[in-house]
């Protein structure tokens, strides 16, 4: 049962970690709380759904709901977030205007799509059988879910780390005007940010769709108060934090069921998260970290 | 006259002979306007329910003018307005209709918590209302004026886990319920009390919260305990996610569930892990009742989906009504006395009628999950 659980823990962490990775990554570069990632992220499976159903390919419509979320959010940037920058506005002004394209969109899915909940069509995918491993059983939608995720991070500190965008990205989130002098365009560099962040997002939002075969108007909920404590747990602004975060969220959430105490479940999740910000008010990996990436 | 029209007649007169109900007749209410209104939640959190409600009302007002629903002639309305999931918008719509003057029954709300909320008022106002889905103990006790046509989880459980018992012998049980939702809580108050009942024991009790969407670890840690059936106390969303997912961690214990797994996309969404699953319900799609048969088919051409259950009791509630306009009732004090002097009315549901607690008088359907719908279990 025991290594059953971590699996249970390792493929819904790794979810939280992907959607958590792109909140951070905003809030690294430019401060601020972007909390319309959570209806990208809905956006995106809603997208990919539609995309599926008019007999596109799913790792192309995955694609292509990557990238739709990824303009999605330069689009926010450019609506919410910008004509604010250019006005010194603060963090808390960015804040509510996010929350309001976050409600916008959130209209939009359900003027265009309804409330029914919405299936994937996934050609016998879903329907194929269960792989069994001695004492692990998994499917193979789960596996490329996992490894999907797990690629997405590891492209994404690639970028960061060794491409002159990633080394643009860093150099605005350490100081932006120092970036800007030494002749980085900052509105380039953050509209890429966001495209970034956003394609994250609305990639954990089509494979969340992809696990449980369910597209809701709703989906993005659970998860963006999650996403939250992950990026705090974690540190705000460090992607390896959330990565951590995001697979410590996944296994306390799993074991605290494992050992029948599915009813304190989320207050154990937020209690553990109590306890360690206690001792690390910070955050696991520190504020700032993404500048050392 | 040919051949094809003979038996074309021939059928309308049977038709006309069994099912009196199928062409308008002239009631004493012929010619009057009534006024029904109805509080649904046609958006927000429980958009999912009070949609089909909705449909179901717009077809019954289709149905009243084709002559398809008899009331007597009367120029029977029902007025569908959107509480959206909101409390106090569900409290403004009752006062609106208990005071307007011209509304002559209320239907509705769509849930639970909003019936505790809006029920009172007409409870003070003597005006008739009825609940379609609000299933929850206490409901219809909340005035003399209060009446509902679902049948409760309670009255539904206690049959599935008898018939299940006597076919499948199981002694051990699990159940998985959702803890946050009166409705889920009482699916698991009942099942745990009727399967002890029963003599099962159950070995594993977890709980999850709605809208959650993983539940591995919760089965994982089922499986371990080797239950021989699995009792879910779950609304559609979740139920099929932990049907598919059981599926999919090689679980073979038998499953059983209430009201809530009675869709008929259940088979279409668990997938094939569904196959067999018990579900005991209020009303079965497949349904042999000639106003059902009708009422799924006008239903699914009108809406491109076929019914759920909140469809279908919404529609008997105007069946209800109908009939009650078709004896003359016109005004809140005459439905009020229909409804207490109702015997049996023939309705989508079945034959129903009312106890002295105002609670619906019709019996379960129990049913298993095949492909692609669901069949009678036997």
């Amino acid at each position: 049962m025991f290594a059953q659980q971590l699996l249970n823990g390792l493929f819904l962490g790794a979810v939280y970690a992907l959607f958590a990775v792109g909140y951070t990554l905003v809030f690294g570069v430019l401060d601020i709380l972007n909390l319309a990632h959570a209806a990208i992220f809905t956006a995106a499976a809603f997208a990919a759904f539609s995309l599926v159903a008019a007999g596109v390919p799913l790792p192309a419509a995955f694609l292509l709901a990557a990238i739709f979320a990824g303009l999605l959010g330069i689009l926010l940037d450019r609506v919410a977030f910008a004509p604010l920058r250019k006005r010194n506005a603060g963090t808390l002004v960015p804040l509510i205007s996010s929350i309001g394209v976050a409600i916008i969109i959130g209209a939009v899915l359900r003027a265009v799509y309804g409330v029914d909940e919405r299936h994937f069509t996934l050609g016998g995918l879903d329907t194929a059988p269960a792989i069994h491993l001695g004492p692990i059983t998994f499917t193979t939608v789960e596996l490329t879910i996992f490894l999907a995720a797990i690629a997405l991070m590891v492209v994404l500190s690639w970028i960061l780390r060794s491409t002159t965008l990633g080394r643009r990205i860093r150099a605005v989130a350490d100081d932006r005007i120092a970036a800007a002098l030494l002749g980085v365009d900052l509105e380039k560099t953050i509209a890429a940010t966001f495209f970034i962040a956003s394609s994250l997002g609305g990639a954990a939002g089509v494979l969340t769709g992809l696990e449980y075969n369910s597209v809701t108007l709703d989906m993005g909920g659970p998860i963006e108060l999650k996403g939250l404590a992950v990026i705090i747990l974690g540190g705000m602004g460090s992607i390896t934090g959330a990565v951590i975060g995001g697979f410590i969220l996944g296994a306390v959430e799993t074991f605290a069921v494992a050992y029948g105490l599915s009813p304190w479940r989320d207050a154990l999740v937020f209690g553990v998260m109590f306890v360690l910000l206690v001792a690390r008010p910070t955050g696991l990996f520190g504020k700032r970290a993404l500048r050392q990436a | 006259m040919n051949r094809f029209t003979a038996s074309a007649v021939a059928l309308l007169a049977m038709a006309a002979l069994v099912a009196p109900a199928g062409a308008a007749s002239k009631g004493p209410a012929a010619g009057k306007a009534v006024h029904v209104g109805v509080i649904a939640d046609v958006t927000g959190g429980a958009g999912v329910y009070g949609t089909p409600q909705k449909n179901a009302y717009e077809l019954a007002n289709d149905d009243i003018k084709s002559g398809k629903l008899d009331a007597g002639g009367a120029n029977l309305t029902f007025d569908v307005q959107d509480a959206a999931t909101d409390g106090a918008q569900v409290v403004n719509l009752m006062q609106k209709f208990t005071t307007d003057g011209s509304t002559a029954i209320v239907i509705g709300p769509t849930l639970s918590g909003e019936a505790f909320k809006a029920f009172p008022l007409a409870a003070r106002a003597n005006f008739p209302a009825m609940g379609t889905s609000t299933t929850a103990e206490g409901v219809t006790a909340i005035g003399p004026t209060i009446y509902r046509d679902a049948l409760a989880e309670s009255q539904v459980i206690p049959t599935t886990v008898a018939r299940t018992h006597a076919k499948w012998k199981y002694k051990t049980a699990a159940i998985i319920y959702g803890d946050d939702n009166a409705f889920t809580k009482t699916d698991y108050d009942v099942f745990k009390r009727e399967l002890e009942k029963a003599g099962v024991q159950v070995v594993d009790t977890e709980t999850f919260h709605i809208k959650d969407t993983d539940f591995q670890a919760a089965l994982t840690r089922i499986d371990s305990k080797k239950p021989d059936v699995i009792a879910i106390g779950g609304l559609f969303p979740e139920a099929t996610k932990i049907i598919a997912q059981a599926g999919k961690l090689g679980i073979k214990a038998h499953m059983m569930g209430g009201n809530g797994l009675n869709s008929p996309e259940m088979y279409a969404v668990a997938g094939p892990a569904a196959q067999g699953v018990v579900v005991g319900a209020a009303w079965a799609l497949a349904g042999k009742y000639p106003s059902n048969e009708r009422f799924v088919k006008s239903y699914t051409a009108k809406y491109g989906k076929a019914p759920d259950q909140f469809a279908a009791q919404s529609y008997a509630a105007a069946e209800i009504v109908a009939y009650l306009v078709a004896h003359g009732a016109v005004t809140k004090d005459e439905m009020l006395s229909g409804l207490r002097g109702v015997r049996v009315i023939q309705t989508v549901l079945g034959p129903l009628g009312f106890d002295a607690n105002r609670d619906v008088k019709s019996s379960p359907v129990i049913l298993e999950i095949v492909k692609n719908g669901f069949a009678y279990f036997h």
